[in-house]
């Protein structure tokens, strides 16, 4: 106790909140704009922090992290062009809310969401980190080859009025992941001698692509035809979410914080698996599923309370085990080492002081991009009323400068152009494009992970069942795919004859 | 879409030698070199241990040149991407670029066909770390040493699964030249990067972890991981009881080096006055500590002599390649 309030005076220090409120605004900013990362805002902290105290540095670096999640949730609400996959799910219904007028009030349930699992990660970091690192290790490869089948089958739900064109989006999707240089044998598939293509079809480009720029074209795109317009017509409902729809979603917050901290713990898994699983699970459990991708608060809140818990879980494995549990908390470890901190053990005892800094200072910039946040909201929609000729080639603009910074590679914003005209004709045609970029992302994981369980279990397929924790997980799967049909059995048979 | 990324490129050239074109020799760029800000290429993302590297060093070399050091990261295709951009800059002394051995010098035979690069084309400057590769066990393994592991194999090769970070990669290499040394076949799986392979050794999930010095010092230190060899000449500095592979009887030499290369074409003034920029920053004392904290050993490796170790373990690797190919064809 004494070491967390020393820690409690580092964090309250005017330098110490000063350099929380500019990292808060800075991840915000850098969340929202497409293309730029957590992981790109964390790592071009770094350097400022070659020069900063310890304390000071971990705050500035804790605060980019958890606000660029955040700060990914307006674009992919107010302007259906998520920032990074981790607010994919957030637009499903964010997007149909803002469009209806209700932005701010959609704006506000993703704050609260986002407060909501931020805080509750980071209570898990403090109280239970060390035994839950444990989690991190006892997922071998056979448990995540389960585990992308699990994400894989969220797109059920992502699709859910259109599955067989939901599934079609997909089976692309998983054909374009087959791209690049095979992990196990270092032979190209489908590069055609384009070594930008070695790493496989870059994530990001797609995903503005088919998101950002495609929502450019229509937006510059004269209303009709059934195509959205783009922009609200007037600005309709209340401020912030109503009481009793908060009431209404804590269960589904409480149920992705736990969803979303689980799988930041494990270092192969990614944020969006965690929106999109806890997306899916809001809809399942949701008396009224029907209106999940037609403008659903809880929807909202299931992404944004998963996206944002994850941050914490990706702590746990970095700070006990000194195994980052993704690319952001890679970077921490960067940032840690520098200043004479070795990830491990040894943070809570030896560094504990600093440690606590770091966990403190990221529950204070949760409240602080929640504060910014619910005070932006009412003026922040306004952006929903602006023209789509104006708005459109300005988020076409933002689109190419984040393609480019990705790395420096004119090949991806071709990439991401052409992607944005599939996009555009994928959204008339009524394909969903959410199903692709699941399935992009989730192909690779899935195909290195069912090879490597195959390698170790000498093609032996039961592998996936004799082991508790996969067996677990497949039953979830099951679960997950079989629970739709039942409960619609269960509705027809109750129906009045 | 192909033509379209080709014609901007040709415009890009053309705008570059139009600007060389309009009278600055070589000459009088060399006189008041560096007169703008020189970039620095990474040929691997923000925040990993090539770029954490870089970052630190330009700190220091901007203070030896006056002149701000940019780093611009261009990761993709296991460093190629970089190095090509790299090689194609033009050679006035305002780009340089971290090179990592072995792999650059691996690419242009095991990509043959559609490498963008040859060594020809980059001119290495200094070599500033070399970190050494290591064979890792976790801690509650029955393998004690090297003779333990191979015995393994030979009874059941297998049980035994042994993880590298990439086909070709140094990890790669350095495990598949202990098999070769002791007579045995690997079983490998391939990991995308250290924490998960980290991760599947310490939850028991695979049997052995191929990988680098820095990257298994924390585990070992921490006693949650064993080192069964490492493969340099002497003993690792943070780890003073883990033996040679040489010390056990395999002849087994392997690290992953990273040093600064520039466009082959830079005048020689310029090369000279950042080599010995380069030098100054390696002897700082406050550079080697920063180095010493992030667990990268310092190896300087200075210009001819960096040209030669690139040219001799390009020969090598090369040898061993035609011999016996580790990436399909």
């Amino acid at each position: 106790m004494d070491v967390l309030l020393l820690a409690l005076g580092n964090v309250l220090t005017p330098m110490a909140l000063l350099t929380l409120l500019l990292g808060t605004l800075a991840g915000m900013t850098i969340g929202s704009l497409p293309g730029l990362s957590s992981t790109m805002g964390v790592a071009l902290c770094i350097p400022i922090t070659f020069n900063m105290p310890p304390d000071l540095a971990l705050i500035l670096l804790g605060a980019v992290y958890v606000s660029s999640v955040y700060g990914g949730s307006v674009t992919a609400i107010l302007l259906r062009t998520p920032g990074t996959d981790a607010s994919i799910a957030t637009a499903l219904d964010g997007y149909p809310l803002a469009a209806a007028g209700r932005g701010s009030e959609a704006l506000g349930m993703a704050t609260l969401a986002s407060l909501f699992g931020g805080l509750f990660s980071v209570v898990v970091l403090i109280a239970i980190a060390p035994p839950l690192s444990t989690v991190a290790l006892a997922f071998g490869p056979q448990e995540y080859t389960v585990l992308a089948i699990f994400g894989l089958v969220t797109i059920v739900s992502v699709a859910s009025d259109r599955p067989l064109k939901g599934v079609l989006s997909a089976a692309v999707g998983l054909v374009l992941a087959t791209v690049g240089l095979d992990t196990f044998t270092g032979m190209q598939r489908f590069t055609f001698g384009h070594s930008e293509l070695f790493d496989g079809v870059p994530l990001l480009p797609v995903l503005i692509g088919l998101f950002s720029v495609s929502q450019a074209f229509n937006l510059c795109v004269p209303a009709g035809g059934g195509v959205l317009s783009g922009t609200a017509q007037q600005l309709r409902g209340r401020r912030l979410p109503a009481w009793l729809d908060i009431r209404r979603c804590l269960r589904t917050m409480l149920r992705s914080s736990v969803i979303g901290s689980v799988v930041g713990i494990l270092p192969g898994a990614g944020t969006s698996i965690a929106s999109f699983i806890s997306y899916s699970e809001a809809r399942r459990h949701s008396s009224t599923p029907e209106r999940f991708g037609k403008g659903e608060l809880e929807g909202v809140a299931a992404s944004e309370s998963a996206n944002n818990a994850v941050t914490g879980g990706t702590l746990i494995p970095t700070l006990t085990l000194g195994i980052p549990g993704n690319a952001v908390t890679a970077v921490f470890i960067g940032g840690l080492t520098i200043h004479g901190m070795i990830p491990g053990p040894s943070l809570f005892t030896q560094h504990a002081e600093t440690t606590y800094t770091l966990i403190l200072s990221l529950l204070l910039a949760n409240l602080l991009f929640a504060l910014v946040g619910l005070w932006l909201c009412r003026h922040l929609v306004v952006v929903t009323k602006v023209p789509g000729a104006v708005l459109g080639p300005m988020i076409l603009v933002f689109s190419v400068i984040g393609t480019f910074a990705l790395r420096n590679e004119i090949f991806d914003v071709w990439l991401a152009l052409a992607f944005g005209v599939v996009g555009f004709f994928m959204e008339r045609w009524r394909y969903p494009a959410a199903p692709l970029v699941i399935a992009l992302i989730l192909g690779p994981i899935l195909e290195v992970n069912f090879r490597r369980s195959m390698q170790i279990a000498h093609w032996d397929l039961t592998t996936f069942f004799t082991r508790p924790l996969s067996l677990g997980l497949c039953l979830l799967v099951v679960l997950a795919l079989a629970y739709p049909l039942w409960a619609q059995w269960r509705r027809r048979r109750h129906a009045p004859t | 879409m192909k033509t379209l990324h080709m014609s901007v490129r040709k415009v890009g050239l053309g705008v570059v030698s139009a600007l060389l074109a309009t009278g600055l020799s070589t000459t009088t760029l060399a006189a008041d070199y560096p007169s703008k800000p020189i970039q620095m290429i990474v040929a691997f993302g923000a925040g990993g241990s090539t770029d954490t590297m870089a970052r630190i060093f330009a700190k220091y070399v901007e203070e030896e040149l006056g002149q701000r050091v940019v780093v611009v990261n261009r990761p993709g295709a296991g460093g190629e991407l970089g190095w090509v951009h790299l090689a194609n800059a033009a050679p006035d002394g305002y780009t340089i670029g971290l090179i990592n051995s072995p792999v650059v010098e691996v690419y242009p035979f095991t990509r043959e066909e559609s490498v963008g690069y040859s060594l020809d084309d980059l001119r290495p400057l200094a070599n500033v770390i070399t970190d050494p590769g290591m064979l890792v066990v976790a801690a509650d393994s029955p393998y004690q040493n090297l003779d333990d592991f191979v015995a393994a194999v030979q009874s059941d090769p297998e049980s035994i699964i042994i993880s590298h970070e990439g086909v070709g990669g140094d990890d790669h290499l350095a495990a598949l030249n202990f098999a070769a040394e002791a007579n045995v076949d690997l079983n490998f799986v391939a990991y995308n990067g250290n924490a998960e392979a980290t991760a599947s050794l310490l939850g028991g999930h695979i049997t052995a972890f191929a990988g680098n010095m820095s990257e298994a010092v924390t585990q070992i230190q921490e006693g949650k991981a064993r080192g069964l060899a490492i493969w340099s000449e002497e003993r690792g500095e943070p780890l003073p009881d883990v033996p040679t592979g040489r010390e056990q009887g395999y002849d087994v030499l392997a690290a992953a080096s990273r040093g600064f290369a520039m466009p082959a074409d830079v005048p020689q003034e310029i090369y000279d006055l950042l080599l010995e920029a380069s030098r100054n920053v390696i002897d700082n004392p406050e550079f080697r500590a920063e180095m010493e904290r992030l667990n990268m050993p310092v190896d300087p490796i200075y210009g001819q002599d960096y040209v030669d170790f690139i040219d001799d373990s390009h020969a090598r690797l090369k040898a061993l390649w035609e011999q016996d190919p580790w990436v399909e064809q």
